[in-house]
């Protein structure tokens, strides 16, 4: 009995090949969104970039807690993600297991685009997935 | 791709903005001696020295032994922040029993004895404090607790409640000063008297433990003895060769797990291998380095720059990243995560979903039971062993080709859910396996943004707050660009995903 239980909790947490990974399910009303900057903002980097989410709650990576994940940041992300896999981890996918509710972003001049991803214990997306909306924003030149 | 994207976390820089560290949950404990000033009127030399040594044997080890940080001090107290709830309550419960056993023999009126407060909430940390309400309520829980005893707010009670074992006294909702809700307030029963209570329990649980001890103990080892005679029946043979067949000396025995459920239980079994009995310990097959220096990083990305000159001393690597089979024995000696392990994780894997810490830990413990200076690499040790004295993009020319490396458009063979099992490719010039790809690879070093101000002696690089570390290499599920030796990247210290992986190194 003992076992079991300490069986299933470290399934949970395991580095099972990444097609076995299991969706969790989410609130159909979690609401993740940017709360700055503003969708059209121009801004001078490196910028604070806050995440806000409405109806379930931040927890750490490998946390399984009901109705909370932690926030994934896409910049310029074009390829929709695999629902099914864990959020990539690179430079334009960045990772917050640790809790974190912002993040100092370092970005050239430019045209970027920004999107929140909430993944779940094993950074595999909910189902639904809770995304936000892609929003734009101009980098000045220095 | 962004020439440059980073977290702003990684530590003060010249062109770091006044403003401070991120926000981001935390786990804080506040802890403080009960009347302390009672104490220094009574005996101030004693007081201070007895308090100095509680911390440096006691405490700080315990915190550190959590991956907790201490990031104030206060006269009589400190306090301390951890990524996760159930260590901070781990480490407050250790502290407290070490606390009141050693303060026991000491006449009543000079005892030490702490008040600790865990609270769960949104904090900002910097190098040398911490903010946030979440650090108030941790101090009030703290000033409400019974000497000895720890307090928890219902943020933290609702996350450990069913991950560690020990009673918790429900106090009710209290009020607290400056904070506008109530806190619901727990005690952990972990006192004397609470732990005498539940001792003919834990006395149970004891004997059963014990039982299974026995039961895997006495598997493993009939497993173990089988292997080791099937071994010297083959002459030294080893069980892994993954590509080349490895010197027996470093032959891995392939002994600890018999299989992944007796590898989960947390029985304390399988004391390290015994001295003089080294080459039974599945050492990693490591490669002897010579010393020399080389041009380091490169202008392909901005947090590769400058290209900076880096003399390296003579050290040994490991020939493959660290496999499932090697972190297996760490597991078995009780002193790696389980958890890490899939229920199908085949040997010859590189081990994935590690943390840094998780990395950290297994070359610490095999340092200790081999009595050797293995440890992680340093980020220039792990790009010079990635070079081979080349000079190029890749160790193998100045663009990709395919099928020399595992990644994403790298060629085949290619497995888009599992890392390869180690050593598939060609070496590179100094017979190094998977020096990019495969696995992305912790180093030592703290992430920092370029390499101005970098080492110049080969040494990692450790100054900063170490929120993030540095990764090497790329993994199967990175693109090419990643497998350069002078790509590097970032991430969270203590947290674990499924594409990082680590290999160790040792000094000469």
């Amino acid at each position: 009995m003992l076992t079991r239980r300490l069986l299933l909790a470290s399934a949970a947490a395991s580095a099972l090949p990444l097609r076995f990974a299991l969706a969790t399910s989410a609130p159909s009303d979690a609401y993740l969104y940017i709360i700055s900057p503003n969708n059209g903002a121009k801004v001078k980097s490196p910028f604070w970039c806050r995440f806000g989410l409405r109806n379930m709650g931040v927890t750490h990576a490998g946390d399984a807690y009901p109705n909370a994940g932690h926030h994934h940041l896409l910049i310029d992300v074009k390829e929709p993600l695999d629902p099914n896999e864990p959020i990539p981890q690179d430079k334009n996918h960045l990772h917050f297991g640790a809790g974190q509710t912002e993040a100092r972003v370092d970005l050239p001049p430019g045209k970027h685009t920004l999107q929140l991803v909430l993944g779940d214990a094993n950074h595999v997306p909910f189902t639904p997935m809770v995304m936000s909306k892609k929003i734009t924003i101009t980098v000045l030149p220095h | 791709m962004p020439g440059e994207v980073r977290r702003f976390n990684e530590g003060k820089s010249e062109n770091r903005p006044p403003e401070g560290l991120a926000r981001r949950l935390a786990a804080i404990i506040a802890a403080d001696i009960v009347g302390y000033s009672r104490l220094m009127g009574m005996d101030e030399e004693g007081t201070h020295a007895r308090v100095t040594r509680y911390r440096r044997e006691l405490i700080d080890p315990t915190i550190a032994e959590h991956h907790g940080r201490v990031v104030k001090n206060t006269g009589d107290g400190f306090i301390a922040v951890f990524d996760s709830p159930v260590e901070a309550v781990r480490c407050s419960i250790v502290i407290q029993q070490s606390v009141t056993g050693r303060s026991a023999s000491l006449p009543a009126q000079q005892q030490i004895l702490y008040r600790i407060g865990v609270n769960l909430g949104d904090v900002i940390v910097e190098p040398d404090d911490v903010y946030g309400d979440g650090v108030n309520v941790a101090a009030r829980l703290e000033r409400m607790a019974e000497p000895g005893s720890v307090y928890i707010s219902g943020g933290v009670y609702e996350q450990i409640k069913n991950k560690l074992v020990c009673g918790y006294k429900a106090l009710g909702d209290k009020r607290v000063k400056n904070i506008t809700d109530p806190v619901t307030v727990y005690r952990v029963l972990a006192d004397p008297s609470a732990v005498k209570a539940a001792r003919q329990v834990r006395g149970l649980v004891a004997a059963l433990a014990i039982v299974l001890v026995l039961a895997v103990g006495t598997g493993i080892g009939a497993f173990w003895l089988f292997n080791r005679s099937e071994m010297e029946r083959q002459g030294g043979e080893t069980a892994r060769a993954p590509v080349a067949p490895p010197p027996s000396a470093s032959a891995p025995p392939s002994a600890a797990p018999a299989a992944p459920g007796t590898a989960a239980a947390p029985t304390p079994v399988v004391a390290p291998a015994p001295a003089g009995a080294p080459s039974l310990l599945s050492e990693p097959e490591m490669v002897m380095l010579p010393g020399g220096s080389f041009a380091m990083g490169s202008n392909e990305d901005a947090t590769e720059k400058p290209i900076h000159r880096v003399s390296i001393r003579p050290f040994a690597i490991g020939k493959y990243p660290v496999t499932v089979r090697e972190w297996k024995v760490c597991v078995a000696a009780n002193a790696c995560a389980a958890a890490v392990l899939g229920a199908g994780a085949e040997d010859d894997r590189p081990i994935t979903n590690v943390s840094w810490a998780d990395a950290d830990q297994y070359a610490k413990w095999l340092a200790l039971t081999t009595r050797k200076p293995y440890r992680l690499p340093s980020e220039a040790e792990w790009e010079y062993a990635a070079r081979g004295n080349t000079e190029s993009k890749f160790w193998w020319g100045a663009t990709l080709s395919l099928g020399k490396a595992n990644c994403k458009g790298c060629g085949d063979p290619y497995d888009p859910a599992q890392p390869l099992k180690v050593g598939q490719f060609a070496p590179n010039p100094f017979g190094l396996y998977d020096m990019g790809g495969n696995v992305a690879q912790w180093v030592e070093d703290c992430y920092h943004r370029d390499f101005a101000g970098a080492p110049s002696d080969g040494s990692a690089w450790l100054a900063g707050d170490c929120f993030t570390h540095v990764l090497k290499g790329g993994s199967w599920r990175n693109d090419p660009s990643y497998v350069r030796p002078a790509s590097r990247d970032q991430y969270d210290t203590a947290v674990r995903y499924p594409t990082h992986g680590f290999r160790v190194a040792r000094s000469e």
